[in-house]
This record gives structure tokens, C-alpha cells and sequence, in this order.
């Protein structure tokens, strides 16, 4: 329980050495680098242009995203495929392979492809549009007229069409149906060239839009139909269609050198983080400066380091000053490890507090069970995150949540045994409380639970204030432990020994609550602060909510059984209804139960506990390391 | 059937009735947001899950609640419980709180995990502060489902 010992550390090493330098640290991985702060020394920094080392990533990953949606395997196998290995020693050979060339050539077939890709959209469309047109018994050349007739094309909704034909027998035109569909007619017109301004307005008043073909008359032989378009179409579509597959081909054979751009990825990832740390040293002509925070347990380790790089850099440990933020790394003993995990969703301890990943951890584990108290979907969160742990082969912080998971799965088994059942089917013989048939009980042992958390969080607030050395403040909370217990004992049991405990209790929060010299203005600013009780009260009762999470699954849970025994009768189908919904509904439930299980108890831990002693809002310690992506890197 | 009855299927029909529009509002909100993120990046899509999920809650306290009424009118069993007239409306105010908080609470909830969902478009590691956000809502809807269950519990047959 406690956040670990963080020393400030000073580096000075010849300028030659810097790369080298660099590289020993970050394999070390134990540094958490700062820009150089030191006056008096005319230390210069030089910033890193890290937009080619961008550049380079991002094509890189862009060609890896291409080549990764060709992988065969299935979603939950390639999470479980281990990645490959490679040695840090094999850095040379690695950026020795001419990845650039690679890259353009993946490049222009990719944008060859994207061209045909963009031109068969366009004959698409353009089939799209003629298609209704193919019917047009005339040559497309028609459409240019003659000297004193004009032709035209257009579209009109069906019900208009019988007006075009009434209109037929009044005015000097003709018209023919080429085409319809369910709600429009293609019609072609042919006019008198002197009355294009009277047909204009004809089509207006019936809604007609033209159809133009003047791109198509353009391209078209003389004699040309629709249909001769269509099928000059169809030939340059295919053989955009068998392009597009060779360059696919093409660029699949280039998949071959995946796992070489996936190590140039990773290697240049590392060479990246370099730059960007060598841009917080401070430098002069002839030595480097480098300022950052290490773990007191790794002075050794960074000492023995930087002397086999470099024997005559010195190395300066101190310890942190009072005006400095040292960043924070939690350190907590294995069984506790999986439940920093929620600390550092609310914030790292900020200088001086204490790591409250012990004191959530029992609770924690507690309420999930609680809110969940589903054994089955317990026993199931278990064996998969124990599946995963052992085959999946999960990065750092996927292992600590698999564990987080995995703990929160046992919790379950038991306290779903005692308090919910399995499957939604109780086992009535091992039920402490059926929360169903006396949920009175259960709301009590809610409220127990988080009498006992608030007791604790304030417990923590007094040996803050006794750490700090705020003596005053540290009797008021011993006067909140006292009085509050009392007071329910009181309440409970009315001994008078109880009440007199309750009224001492009182008396050190009313004496000391307020620091004011003047009696009268310390007494009743005192009294004023015994309203407090209010919070405490309504914190407790915000525990309420573990009963009403606890019934809501397990209420569910007999709801999918209840259906599914309903849909059992069914006659033949039933057979296959039946396991469907029971196992379809149990995942739902499994699902909501844990998001609403974990989501609360870690509100209760935020809001309920965490405000008592706590605050937040410390930085967390980030190692100059090794990063990766798609490589595992081996000594 | 007695007018008891039917005030007691009321209540238990407007718990699932209320509790289920406010969910559908708040997760119609969320999910919005969601698919308009995602459009610019669908790798989103396991960190705003949950937060489109989140006010979906409301109307499974609702529905529970509807449930635990027609239990205990028996009405699954075919062993159909006839209230009296008072006991019916007994009934029907006990499953006020859920219906109510939880119709009005999933909708504001929506409101705040649509904040959070813009939030995880920007700061992908933090899907979890919006959670909690959108928790802090759903308080007042799971006390309504702990009064309604209290009070549901209270409500004695002869």
C-alpha cells in the first residue's frame, strides 16, 4: 500500500555519447524523463522535427492496416495469436531493408486501383441512368434534330401522361413512350422548332424534367443506340473489374514483407521516442544534461547503466523538493495489483496522500458481487479471464484487468451463492438472504457495508490530519468516529452508555470543529458543523443501491428462465426456442449486470469514499522505454 | 376481473410504459452521437458502447418492476390474485417512483453520456469518467426501483 519513493536524477555524459546513451536508458526503461531545468549553465535544448519520423509511421501502419484486412483468421484468434519476436540486437539488419521502396510501390498500385476504382463508379452511374433509355428504338444522332424538327427526351410522373396525350390532339407535336417504371414515364417528343418556348411551358405545367444525353451524343458513333452504349459500357467495365483484381493481386503479393515493415514500424516507433527525448536534454559544445525522476529502488539499475555506457558521466540522485510534483507510481503487492486499476481511473495520489488501492480493494471486491450476486455469470467471468490469461498472452495492462475480472468472477461465485443464485435458479439450502423474499435484510447489510466504508474513509481523514500534523482537525474526526457509531447504537439498543459515548463524540466536533478564539463564535460555529451528519447520513444510504442492482439481475435472470421455460412448450420448436432465449438472455444479463455492478461500486468508491480522505490529480510516472506495436522485442 | 386487478396491471404497465420511453429517449440520444463519431472513426466503437448503453437501464428497472408485479398477481401461474379496490391502487402508486424516476432520469442520462461520447471522439484512453458521470444519474433511478420494490414488498394479499 503505498506509492513508491521517487528521487530526482542528473546525468552528465560527453556529447559523444548521447545516442549511445539514449539507447542504454531506454532499454533500461526505468527513467521518466523532464526537460532540463537548471540555471546558471548556458544549456541549450534542441526541439526535434519528428514530422518524417510522422510521416514514416503513419505510412507504415496505413500499408499494415491494407495487409491486415486480407487476414484470414478470425477476430478472436488473431487476439490470441502471440506477436512475433524480435531482437533488440537485430536493429541494423531490420532498418537495413529498403522499406521506402516498399511503401511507393504499395502507394501506386493503391492509387491505380483507387483510379479504376473512381472510373467504373462512373460507368456505373451511367449505366444506372441509360438503362431505362435502352428501349429508344431511334439512333442517338436523332436527338440533334433537323433544321425545322426538335427532339426531345423527358422524364413525367405517370399520371400526367394521359394530359400529354389530350394535349396531342390540340398543338402540332408528337410524342412515344420509350420506358416506365412505377411512377414515371420517359417519353420522347418531337416539335416544330418555332414552338420550343410553347413546349417548354407544356412540360413545365406537367412536371416534366428533360433527360439529357449530350455527353453520350458527344462519344457516340454515327447509328449508335442506347444499347450500343450500354454494351461498349459493359466490355470497359470489365476490364476495369480485371484490373482492379491483378493490382489486388499485386498488392497482396507484397504482403510478404509484412512482419519486415511491422519490425521497421517498431524500430522507428523507438527511434521516434529517442528524438523526442534527446530534444529535453540541455546541451552544450561537450556535454549532455539530462534531468528526470527515477524509482529510489532503481538507482542501482540506472547508476550500473549509465557507467557502462559512459565511465566518466556522473549521475546525481536527490530527493525530490518540497515545491517539486514528483510523478507518482503506484506500488502494491500482488493480490492488490488488479485494483490500481480503478485508483488511476479517479486520478494518482497527489504529493503526501496516501494510495487508497488497499483500502478500495475489499470493498470493491465486495459490492461487485453484491450488485452482480449471479454465481453463474460469476463462474463464467472467471474461466474466460483465466482462458485468457494463460492463452491469450495479454499486453501489461490487459493482464491487470483480466486479474481485476477474474477476482470480480470469484467474488461472485460466493457472494452469488449466498445472496442471488445461479442462472437465475436460487440454491435455496446455501442462501444466507433471499434478497427477493426479504429484501429488508439485505438493505440492512447494504447499509452495514457502507456505515463501515464511510466509518473507514473517515477513519483515513484522521490519520491524514495526524500525518500532517493538524491536531485540531484530527480530534473533530475522531469525535465523527465516535459519535457516529454510537449514535446508531443508540438508536438500536437504547443503552444509555451509548448515548453518553454519542454526546462525548459530539462535544470534540462542536469544541474543535471551529478555530476561532472568541468562545461564543467557536461554540456555535462548532454546532453548526455537527449539520455535517447530514452527509454522512446520506452517504450511507447512497449504499442502498447495491439491494436494488443485487434484485435487478437476479429478478432478470428468473425472467429469462421464465420465458424460456414458457417458449419449452412450444411444440417442435420449442426445442430450438427454448436454449436460445435462455442463453441469449443470460448474456444480456451477464452484460448489463456487470456494467451497472462495476460502474456503481466504483461511484461508491469515487464519490462516497474517496471524498472522505482522498485527492487525485497527481501525474502519473511515464518510463523512457521500449514501446510496441506489433512486435514483441526479446534481449 | 376486478377493478383491482386492473389498477394493479396498470401500475405494473406503466412502469415498463414510462421507464421504457425514457430509455429509448436517452439511449436514442447516446446512440446518435455514437454513429456520428464513429463515422469518422469506427475503431470508437467498444469505448461509446457503453455509454449508449448506459441509459438503457431505466427501462430493465421498468420492466423488472412490471415483472414483480404480475408475479405477484400471479398472472404467469394462472393462479390470478383478485385485489381489492385499495390494494390495487396500492399497487399502482408503488410503481410511480420507478415509472416516474426512471422515465425522467434516462433521459437526462442520454444528455450526459452524449457529452460523454463527444468526449471519448476526443480523449479515447478516458472511457470510463463519462460512466461514472452518467452513474451519478442513474442514482436517482435505481433508488426509484428500490421504493417501488419496497413498497411492492409492503403490499400484503390475504
Amino acid at each position: 500500500m503505498a506509492v513508491a519513493l521517487i528521487e530526482k536524477v542528473h546525468v552528465f555524459a560527453h556529447q559523444s555519447l548521447k545516442t549511445e546513451l539514449l539507447s542504454s536508458l531506454q532499454e533500461a526503461g526505468v527513467v521518466h524523463l523532464e526537460e532540463v531545468r537548471l540555471e546558471g549553465f548556458e544549456l541549450r535544448s534542441f526541439a526535434a522535427d519528428l514530422s518524417d519520423a510522422d510521416r514514416t509511421l503513419s505510412r507504415l501502419e496505413h500499408a499494415l492496416g491494407v495487409f491486415a484486412a486480407w487476414d484470414e483468421t478470425g477476430g478472436l484468434k488473431r487476439l490470441l495469436r502471440p506477436k512475433p519476436a524480435l531482437s533488440m540486437k537485430s536493429k541494423k539488419s531490420v532498418l537495413s531493408f529498403d522499406h521506402g521502396r516498399i511503401l511507393d510501390e504499395l502507394e501506386r498500385i493503391e492509387s491505380a486501383k483507387n483510379e479504376r476504382q473512381t472510373e467504373a463508379r462512373i460507368l456505373d452511374k451511367e449505366a444506372e441512368f441509360l438503362g431505362p433509355l435502352r428501349a429508344l428504338r431511334f439512333p442517338l444522332e436523332i436527338l440533334r434534330g433537323t433544321p425545322t424538327t426538335e427532339f426531345r427526351l423527358a422524364i413525367l410522373p405517370s399520371s400526367e401522361v394521359e394530359k400529354l396525350s389530350a394535349l396531342v390532339q390540340e398543338r402540332p407535336f408528337w410524342f412515344e413512350t420509350v420506358a416506365r417504371d412505377k411512377n414515371f414515364v420517359y417519353v420522347l417528343l418531337a416539335f416544330p422548332r418555332d414552338l420550343g418556348n410553347e413546349i417548354e411551358l407544356v412540360l413545365k405545367e406537367l412536371k416534366a424534367a428533360p433527360v439529357s444525353l449530350d455527353v453520350q451524343l458527344g462519344k457516340a458513333c454515327s447509328g449508335d443506340r442506347v444499347g450500343d452504349i450500354l454494351e461498349r459500357n459493359e466490355v470497359e467495365r470489365a476490364r476495369l473489374s480485371a484490373d482492379m483484381a491483378a493490382l489486388e493481386d499485386k498488392m497482396k503479393a507484397l504482403a510478404v514483407h509484412k512482419t519486415a515493415l511491422m519490425s521497421v514500424h517498431d524500430i522507428l516507433l523507438n527511434e521516434r521516442e529517442k528524438a523526442l527525448a534527446a530534444g529535453l536534454l540541455g546541451e552544450t559544445e561537450k556535454v549532455i544534461c539530462l534531468e528526470g525522476w527515477v524509482r529510489a529502488a532503481d538507482k542501482e539499475r540506472l547508476a550500473s547503466r549509465v557507467a557502462s555506457v559512459a565511465e566518466a558521466a556522473q549521475v546525481y540522485f536527490r530527493k525530490p523538493l518540497p515545491e517539486e510534483e514528483p510523478p507518482v507510481i503506484l506500488e502494491n503487492a500482488g493480490i492488490a495489483k488488479p485494483f490500481e486499476i480503478i485508483t488511476g481511473l479517479y486520478g494518482l495520489p497527489q504529493r503526501g496522500h496516501l494510495d487508497p488501492t488497499v483500502p478500495l480493494a475489499p470493498f470493491f471486491f465486495l459490492f461487485v458481487g453484491l450488485c452482480v450476486s449471479e454465481g453463474g455469470y460469476g463462474f463464467l467471468v472467471t474461466v474466460l479471464s483465466l482462458l485468457y490469461l494463460k492463452f491469450g498472452r495479454p499486453s501489461k495492462g490487459a493482464r491487470l484487468f483480466a486479474k481485476l475480472a477474474l477476482y470480480l468472477g470469484l467474488s461472485n461465485i460466493v457472494l452469488g451463492t449466498l445472496f442471488g443464485g445461479w442462472f437465475g435458479f436460487p440454491i435455496r439450502s446455501l442462501l444466507l438472504i433471499d434478497p427477493l423474499k426479504d429484501p429488508i435484510s439485505f438493505l440492512g447489510l447494504s447499509l452495514l457495508l457502507g456505515f463501515i466504508q464511510v466509518w473507514f474513509g473517515t477513519l483515513l481523514s484522521m490519520v491524514n490530519a495526524i500525518r500532517n500534523k493538524a491536531f485540531a482537525e484530527s480530534i473533530v474526526k475522531g469525535g465523527w468516529l465516535l459519535l457516529l457509531p454510537a449514535l446508531v447504537l443508540f438508536f438500536v439498543v437504547r443503552s444509555p452508555l451509548a448515548g453518553i459515548l454519542a454526546i462525548a463524540g459530539a462535544s470534540a466536533v462542536v469544541l474543535f470543529a471551529n478555530p476561532s478564539r472568541n468562545p461564543l463564535a467557536r461554540f456555535f460555529g462548532g454546532l453548526y458543523s455537527l449539520y455535517g451528519i447530514s452527509g454522512y447520513l446520506s452517504d450511507t444510504l447512497s449504499y442502498s443501491r447495491i439491494l436494488a442492482l443485487g434484485l435487478a439481475t437476479g429478478v432478470i435472470g428468473m425472467v429469462v428462465n421464465n420465458l424460456a421455460q414458457t417458449a419449452f412448450k412450444i411444440p417442435v420448436a420449442g426445442f430450438v426456442l427454448a436454449p436460445i432465449i435462455f442463453v441469449g438472455g443470460h448474456l444480456f444479463n451477464l452484460g448489463i449486470g456487470f456494467l451497472g455492478g462495476f460502474v456503481h461500486s466504483m461511484r461508491l468508491q469515487f464519490v462516497e469514499f474517496f471524498t472522505k480522505f482522498y485527492k487525485g490529480g497527481g501525474k502519473p510516472f511515464k518510463a523512457f522505454r521500449i514501446e510496441n506495436k506489433y512486435m514483441e522485442f526479446v534481449e | 376481473m376486478t377493478l383491482g386487478l386492473l389498477l394493479a396491471i396498470l401500475g405494473a404497465a406503466l412502469a415498463v410504459i414510462l421507464a421504457g420511453i425514457g430509455s429509448a429517449i436517452g439511449v436514442g440520444l447516446a446512440g446518435q452521437a455514437a454513429s456520428g463519431v464513429m463515422s469518422e472513426d469506427p475503431g470508437k466503437f467498444g469505448g461509446v458502447l457503453l455509454l449508449v448503453a448506459l441509459p438503457g437501464t431505466q427501462g430493465i428497472y421498468g420492466f423488472l418492476s412490471g415483472f414483480l408485479v404480475i408475479l405477484k398477481l400471479g398472472l404467469i401461474s394462472g393462479n390470478v390474485i383478485q385485489p381489492t379496490v385499495n390494494q390495487g391502487w396500492a399497487i399502482l402508486f408503488a410503481c410511480m417512483p420507478v415509472a416516474w424516476a426512471g422515465f425522467i432520469s434516462a433521459i437526462h442520462q442520454g444528455k450526459v453520456c452524449t457529452s460523454g461520447v463527444y468526449m471519448v471522439a476526443k480523449q479515447p484512453k478516458e472511457s470510463v469518467k463519462p460512466l461514472v458521470m452518467g452513474a451519478l444519474v442513474e442514482t436517482y433511478a435505481v433508488l426509484g426501483l428500490l421504493a417501488t420494490v419496497l413498497l411492492l414488498n409492503g403490499v400484503k394479499f390475504q
